[in-house]
């Protein structure tokens, strides 16, 4: 038994770094435990070649260029990390294309609400009123959350701000895309054009909550994107650099095989050579399926914490094909940073689709340098192609002596439909390919099933449903959670600020306990 | 300002759908198993990932095969309830030995096919190399029916049809044989499929490693094909070609009219002759490839190495401890030396494995080795021991 620290973070992905880096800037005494032997999770990097790969992130939201304003920026600012990274705007929202359809779209658009309202009347005369009524929406959504967030306490006042400004966003909370387009009549170029990001949710449109889907869209757009300097490794690295500059201490290589529960409170943890921990508080960055399924006794969960977590399906599991190619972009006729490529547009029919791997029901693929033109050597360049498969059929199969071939098969498949989508040649340019595939998210971090998506934000568990309801019910006591599996569902900005959500109720917690003595 | 109000199915409809959502979310809830869900180790998707990357696997040698006394292969079994792990021809396994009191670790390619780990069994073959540490403790002292400990397959010199043109030239030289056996010993049962022409570099006949069985495969396979280039013969011997394997002797046996791939496995003097050769053949950078060698005492001799003992600190989960390096040893043989376990594959820079931050104190990376560090790694401070020379005391976290 060694020292007892204040908190004990499991696991150094986007939640857990920001979530530690949050405790240690309160003076917490904070230890931060990862198995793998280096920060991010999904946010980082690898090198084939002379070619560095995003493993995940395609733009990051909540840094806002455009406007200035992000609500990550504001965190990163709080947390005094902000500045150890880059920050490179990306000025193209998406090229979107179907591809099987009867007529296939393709449309590209830029960032920023007037750049990209007026492209979208270009493809779709009378495009304006319908996505400026989207937009006026998304942003009485935002002006909602976060009025909600600041309440100190309701009275007359706050009844009647509801009332006057705030309704729309409390009445539209429970409907989904679609329902929001049909009620508004909203024409399919628009519908095409608006919702082109779905796939980043994994929930086709009749499913995806729109709060959900427009407050991202809000973000993108209109706030605007950006890519880090160094990949999303570069975050990862600035995060605990800062973490352990405040004092922080960071064991890598330190797989948590235990949580100690007693009495349904947590105590510490256990590392698979046996190592035991001690800390008043734990927050979990690991997945709370598996948190709940082989980290703590079952006996010791309360009934509540494990019907809910019963009442949650994994979402997509994930699939990516990286390029580094031997010509630049520009001689390969890449001009686009982002591309979506559906089969088509029947969002129902793509997710459909993605249950199985025989066909490629839809890629988001990014070519790096149309937003970092030296992310690869002169001459060269990167594309990274990602599918994702909903349900269980998909990858089914799979064994160690048919895996390779399998996920060769399928990086083809998405090789051709790019190709045949966007009219590019890449094959012979080919210099550099690694293949993940969901055994490969399985294997670096540990995901059930190789879900990169966490629960599915679907049904009951829609991000309205989880935010409404996160602090309801008995749960095991000093153990928080934090990442893409909680109340804020996927995505990389979303993780980080739920990290600050977990730090913030440990720092209350911590300090009532210290109160009290 | 107020809001026009804008209803989807009606005001009061849209307001109480909202109000809804909890108790929908808490019958759900309720109706939900209260058992524990699957332990996620279940999913087959996780039992492949467990399969293929084992953290460790515990070997038995089953067969020595000794060709001489500095050349031996060893055959291994696994122990224990976790099958051997599936690889790709041309990987490699990290062996990890305690020899007098230090924890150290080599690469060596898997000789065998994927297709007998499946069966059971791996090979490697190991060669002596003259002032080194390992080779001769595991020539010398590894019997049979003893216990060894290797970590899963890992390595990038695969062939890769996507990438690479269908027929690939192998380059091979000494124990560099090795991963060009493992594929053509696949490309014989069907596991991999394209056309490998072996060019395989000796001094002469009674160096050649595996001929008997290269000659055999290359006679019923129409796919491999191999020529021996013996360097140190007085005549050209019958189906063979005498000297070095050069850019000429590449082109006489490449496809013509057609693409190909290089592949090289072998010595550093043949690396270096081949780093001039290569280049007139006027193939684009992605048909060529090397297979790491680790890191080349000829490294001693650049301006950058600064002999002398230093002081190392080394942080390992929050506890430091004092021990000492040598400007003209890698940071990891010092670490290795003072047996503390670091996470090793390569070590020859390229795998990542080894990343640490350098907390404190100055370096030396030749350039001889590839600087494979990712950007941010090389911006906060990061290293790969493996490749790293120490120029001044270093403090250096691991874990
Ligand atoms: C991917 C891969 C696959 C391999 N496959 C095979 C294989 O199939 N068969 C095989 O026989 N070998 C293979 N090797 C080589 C093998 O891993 C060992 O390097 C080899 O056996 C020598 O180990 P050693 O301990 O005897 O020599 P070492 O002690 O490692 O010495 C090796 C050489 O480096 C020099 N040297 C020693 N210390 C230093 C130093 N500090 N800095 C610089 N140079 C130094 C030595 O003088 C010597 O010339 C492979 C290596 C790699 C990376
Ligand atoms: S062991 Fe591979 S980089 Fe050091």
């Amino acid at each position: 038994m060694s020292k007892k620290y204040d908190v004990i973070v499991i696991g150094a992905g986007n939640g857990g770094l920001t979530a530690a880096t949050k405790m240690a800037l309160s003076g917490k005494k904070t230890l931060l435990v990862e198995r793998h032997n280096l920060p991010g999770g999904y946010a980082t990097s690898f090198v084939r070649g002379r070619f560095e790969f995003e493993a995940s992130l395609h733009e990051l939201c909540g840094i806002g260029p455009i406007t200035g304003v992000g609500a990550l920026k504001d965190t990163f600012q709080e947390l005094g990390m902000y500045d150890r990274v880059e920050w490179v705007e990306v000025k193209e929202a998406f090229r979107t294309i179907t591809l099987n359809d009867e007529n296939n779209y393709d449309y590209a658009l830029p960032t920023g609400k007037e750049a990209f309202i007026e492209k979208a009347e270009e493809y779709y005369p009378g495009a304006r009123e319908h996505i400026e009524k989207l937009i006026d929406l998304a942003v009485q959504i935002n002006n909602g959350i976060s009025f909600l967030n600041n309440i100190k306490s309701f009275n007359a006042d706050t009844v009647k701000t509801v009332f006057d400004e705030h309704l729309n966003f409390l009445n539209i909370a429970s409907y989904s895309v679609n329902q929001v387009f049909d009620a508004l009549g909203t024409p399919q170029p628009v519908r095409d054009i608006f919702a082109a990001y779905w796939c980043y949710l994994g929930v086709d449109l009749d499913e995806l909550n729109f709060i959900h889907y427009a407050t991202m869209f809000h973000s993108y757009i209109v706030d605007g994107a950006v890519i880090p300097k160094g990949r999303s490794h570069t975050i990862s690295c600035a995060l605990l650099d800062r973490f352990e500059e405040l004092g922080g201490e960071a064991w890598f290589n330190s797989d948590v095989k235990k949580i100690i529960v007693k009495d349904k409170i947590a105590k510490g943890i256990v590392l698979d050579d046996g190592t035991e921990v001690l800390a008043d508080y734990v927050i979990a960055n690991a997945s709370p399926y598996n948190v709940l399924t082989k980290m703590i006794d079952g006996a010791e969960i309360p009934k509540f914490q494990t019907q809910d977590n019963n009442a949650k399906q994994l979402a997509v599991k994930g699939y990516a094909v990286f390029l580094g190619l031997n010509k630049s972009y520009e001689e390969l006729g890449l001009n686009n940073h982002s591309y979506f490529i559906y089969d088509c547009a029947d969002t129902k029919k793509v997710s459909e689709l993605s249950k199985t791997n025989k066909k490629c029901a839809l890629q988001a693929t990014v070519c790096l340098n149309k937003a970092i033109p030296d992310c690869s050597p002169e001459g060269t360049s990167i594309l990274y192609m990602t599918s994702i498969f909903q349900g269980d059929e998909a990858w089914k199969d799979i064994t160690p002596e048919n895996y390779v071939k399998e996920k060769r098969r399928y990086a083809n498949i998405m090789i051709d439909d790019f190709e045949k989508a966007t009219g590019a040649k890449i094959r012979d340019a080919i210099e550099e390919i690694e293949i993940a595939a969901p055994v490969t998210y399985a294997h670096y971090n540990d995901a059930p099933n190789g879900t990169i998506y966490g629960f599915q934000a679907a049904g009951s568990n829609s991000i309205v449903h989880r935010l409404m309801t996160m602090a309801m019910g008995d749960k095991i006591k000093n153990l928080g959670f934090c990442g893409g599996y909680t109340q804020q569902c996927i995505g990389f900005s979303p993780s980080y600020q739920t990290g600050m959500m977990a730090a913030n109720n440990a720092i209350k917690y911590l300090e009532k306990e210290e109160a009290s003595k | 300002m107020k809001n026009k109000l804008i209803p989807i199915k009606s005001q009061g409809a849209d307001f109480l759908n909202t109000v809804k959502m909890i108790p929908e979310r808490l019958k759900d809830v309720k109706n939900a198993s209260d058992k524990p869900a699957m332990n996620p180790e279940k999913f087959n998707v996780n039992m492949v990932s467990a399969a293929l990357h084992p953290k460790k696997q515990t070997l038995k040698i089953k067969k020595i095969d000794v060709i001489s006394p500095d050349v031996k292969s060893y055959y291994f079994t696994w122990v224990g309830s976790q099958p051997l792990a599936y690889f790709r021809a041309g990987q490699y396994l990290t062996f990890q030995l305690e020899i007098d009191g230090s924890i150290v670790t080599r690469a060596y390619s898997i000789a065998s096919s994927p297709a007998s780990a499946l069966k059971g069994e791996y090979q490697i073959t190991v060669k002596r190399v003259n002032d080194g540490f390992v080779s001769g403790y595991i020539l010398d002292n590894w019997k049979l029916g003893d216990i060894v400990t290797s970590f899963a397959p890992e390595g990038t010199f695969v062939y890769e049809s996507i990438r690479d043109a269908k027929t690939v030239m192998a380059l091979a030289g000494g124990s560099g044989i090795t991963p060009f056996l493992s594929m053509a010993r696949a490309i014989d049962d069907g596991t991999e499929c394209f056309n490998l022409t072996l060019l395989y570099g000796a001094r002469n006949k009674d160096e050649i490693l595996f001929k008997d069985e290269l000659d055999a495969i290359a006679q019923r396979n129409p796919n491999f094909s191999v020529v021996y280039v013996l360097s140190d013969v007085k005549s050209k011997p019958k189906g063979c070609e005498k000297g070095f394997i050069s850019a000429e002797l590449i082109k006489k046996y490449a496809p013509v009219n057609e693409k190909y791939s290089i592949f090289v496995c072998g010595p550093e003097a043949m690396y270096n002759f081949l780093h001039k050769e290569i280049p007139t053949l006027g193939l684009e950078d992605k048909y060529v490839r090397f297979e790491l060698f680790g890191v080349s005492k000829s490294t001693l001799k650049l301006d950058g190495i600064k002999p002398g003992t230093y002081k190392m600190t080394v942080i390992n989960r929050g506890e430091e401890t004092e021990t000492t390096c040598n400007g003209e040893e890698t940071i990891l043989n010092a670490l290795e030396r003072a047996a503390v376990k670091v996470p090793v594959r390569c070590r020859s820079g390229e795998c990542g494995f080894c990343r640490s931050k350098l907390v404190s104190g100055t370096i030396f990376l030749p350039e001889t080795v590839a600087d494979k560090r990712r950007e941010a790694d090389a911006r906060f401070g990061y290293i790969h021991p493996c490749c790293t020379y120490p120029t001044s005391d270093i403090v250096i976290k691991i874990n």
